[in-house]
């Protein structure tokens, strides 16, 4: 077990991770290290203003932190281009709020994260139209995103995340804006998509049951990292293996 | 899905802030593109109205502020008239004369023996005759705007004159002439003896060296200066003085379009925060959002350019209509003046434009999706 935990290459790790605000007044994230492998799914837990979000912002260099060093694959990423690369390439994002562009149809949502990638207007509209039916709104691609369900905004978006294919989703409270059913649809959605990619997953969630479907769960409170199951895990073998 | 049609996503999604926007911008470059023709049209037509009247060089008062500004003793007119290579000269007066319908009328007084009077294309009538006093021709659009025909009577300066001839120049500015004899001015004027220019022909007016020597015996008969008709108003200050307005109103003109620009662009990067945070977070680089906003500021630009040159267009044909001014003078914004107008809108609302994308792209991703 332990050897097949140790097998996953590093694919981002936090060193020494703090987030202050308002001059010290506000501490979101205190000397975090957190390291996600290759393939992991994490799903992040904590109650509300624990560190949860900041953490998804950091991972993905939408914010910065005050101290400390993200590294991904190894080198750490310190230039605001080499983010900008990363977000285009390797990291998707889905959020709690959609965050879709509401003057564009749910196709042209997903195309405008191919833009300037060197692909043809052609190739970039087949490809969003392919994605869409991936997460099954294959019958509503030129609808605007505003005339959509919630759960169909949340596949859109999704769809726009996985577009680049990416080697990191993270997904801040992906259910958080939606009905059970819709929100259980969009959860075996995340799931199915990391099984048929092997993408790694980071969740955001409040939702226990969904939390509980990923093999690794980090808890925060008040910035810190206060439980990790992989590293109960290896606590656990390590001590199972002394006493044999 | 590109840059422009997302740019013109957003000018829809705010229809009203956008005509406005637009409206403003049209509105600064047809004012710039209208003051500036104004300026070239008066200055164009005063020059084709001194080349139709006649006359290789214009001297006027060395000094003197504009044709209208010095004077020159009658006795100097006749020494120019003495230059070897001088085949006519006539002096004139030239004022604006107060008339009892229709204030200030440009009138000209021709001495009774001056060949100027020959050129004069009649439609009406004839032109006075030597020895005849008070009588007047008047240009078409004076006579229309006068409201006088052959034989009536107006004013001009408190005297009474007749219209004895109706002129059919080309000029605008000649056709609101009144043409009347040197004498008459003189004495309505109290400028006895005196006229403001002399129109000199000469001999030979192709060949420079030759008229290079005219200019300079005529200039040193003392207190005269010499000019062919296209130089004359580069002398006159009032010209330069209106070039120099209408060139500031132009410039500022378009400064205000392009605060236009930036007023709009800065309140939809404000609004739109969060589709920059959205682009952010998407991977888009800060030069490709910085584009769009640009990209969304030249939109604007370009439909408030064009609807800048309708206006302009439409004013040009409306100009001539508006009573008094219209018959003076008329102008029309030619692509020579709607290029560099336009072409310095542009550039103003690039610069309008690049604040707002610059301030845009400096916010951090997660600052921007948090602000609604």
């Amino acid at each position: 077990m332990i050897e097949a935990i140790d097998r996953g290459a590093s694919l981002i790790a936090l060193r020494g991770v703090s987030r202050i605000h308002d001059g010290g007044a506000i501490a979101a994230l205190r000397n975090v290290d957190l390291q996600i492998r290759e393939g992991d799914c994490v799903a992040i837990v904590g109650a509300s203003g624990s560190g949860k979000s900041s953490l998804i912002n950091i991972l993905c260099g939408m914010d910065y932190p005050t101290s400390g060093h993200v590294i991904w694959q190894g080198r750490a990423i310190r230039r605001k281009k080499e983010w900008v690369q990363l977000r285009r390439l390797r990291i998707g994002i889905v959020f709690q709020e959609f965050n879709l562009v509401p003057t564009l149809t749910a196709l042209e949502n997903v195309e405008l994260a191919l833009l300037g990638r060197g692909m043809s207007a052609k190739h970039r509209y087949t490809r969003a139209g392919m994605v869409l039916g991936h997460v099954g709104l294959d019958h509503r691609p030129h609808h605007l995103v505003t005339r959509l369900s919630g759960g169909e905004r949340q596949r859109v978006a999704i769809a726009r995340a996985i577009v680049s294919e990416p080697k990191l989703l993270l997904a801040d409270e992906p259910t958080g804006n939606l009905d059970s059913a819709s929100a259980a649809k969009i959860a075996d959605l995340l799931f199915d998509l990391r099984e048929m990619t092997g993408m790694t997953l980071v969740l955001v969630t409040h939702d226990d049951t969904l939390a509980a479907r990923c093999a690794r769960q980090i808890r925060l409170r008040d910035g810190t990292v206060v439980e990790d199951t992989l590293r109960g895990l290896i606590s656990a073998t390590i001590a199972s293996r002394s006493k044999t | 899905m590109n840059l422009v049609r997302l740019a013109l996503r957003n000018l829809k999604r705010r229809p009203l802030r956008t005509f406005l926007s637009v409206l403003g911008i049209g509105l600064a470059v047809g004012s710039a593109l209208v003051l500036t023709a104004l300026s070239r049209s008066i200055q164009d037509s005063t020059r084709e109205g001194i080349h139709e009247i006649g006359g290789d060089l214009i001297v006027m008062q060395k000094g003197a502020s504009g044709i209208f500004g010095g004077f020159i003793p009658e006795a100097t007119v006749a020494r120019i008239g003495a230059i070897p290579g001088v085949v006519r000269v006539s002096g004139a007066l030239v004022v604006f004369a107060p008339s009892g319908v229709a204030n200030n009328v440009l009138t000209f007084g021709w001495p009774d023996a001056s060949d100027l009077w020959k050129m004069v294309p009649l439609v009406e009538g004839r032109v006075p005759a030597a020895g005849e006093r008070r009588a007047a021709v008047l240009g078409d659009t004076a006579a229309a705007s006068l409201g006088r025909k052959l034989n009536d009577e107006f004013d001009l300066f408190g005297e009474r004159f007749r219209v004895v001839g109706i002129t059919g120049y080309a000029a605008i500015v000649n056709r609101s002439l009144i043409l009347v004899p040197l004498l008459d001015l003189q004495e309505a004027s109290y400028r006895p003896d005196q006229v403001t220019i002399a129109h000199v022909s000469v001999r030979n007016a192709g060949d420079r060296t030759e008229l290079a020597r005219i200019r300079d015996e005529i200039e040193a008969v003392g207190n005269v200066v010499a000019t062919t008709a296209n130089e004359v108003l580069d002398h006159d200050r009032n010209f330069t003085i209106l070039e120099a307005a209408s060139l500031a109103v132009a410039i500022f003109a378009a400064a205000l379009s392009a605060l236009n620009v930036l007023t709009t662009l800065v309140l939809a990067t404000q609004e739109r925060a969060r589709d920059i945070g959205i682009f952010a977070a998407i991977g888009w680089s800060t030069g490709r959002i910085m584009q769009s906003i640009v990209i969304e500021g030249m939109l604007i630009c370009a439909i408030g350019c064009g609807v800048g040159v309708l206006l302009s267009i439409l004013a040009a044909y409306g100009f001539p209509r508006i009573p008094t001014i219209g018959n003076l003078i008329s102008f029309k914004p030619s692509a020579g003046l709607i290029v560099p107008v336009i072409g310095a809108a542009v550039m103003l609302c690039i610069l309008g434009a690049l604040l707002p994308a610059w301030r845009a792209v400096r916010m951090l991703p997660a600052e921007a999706l948090r602000r609604m």
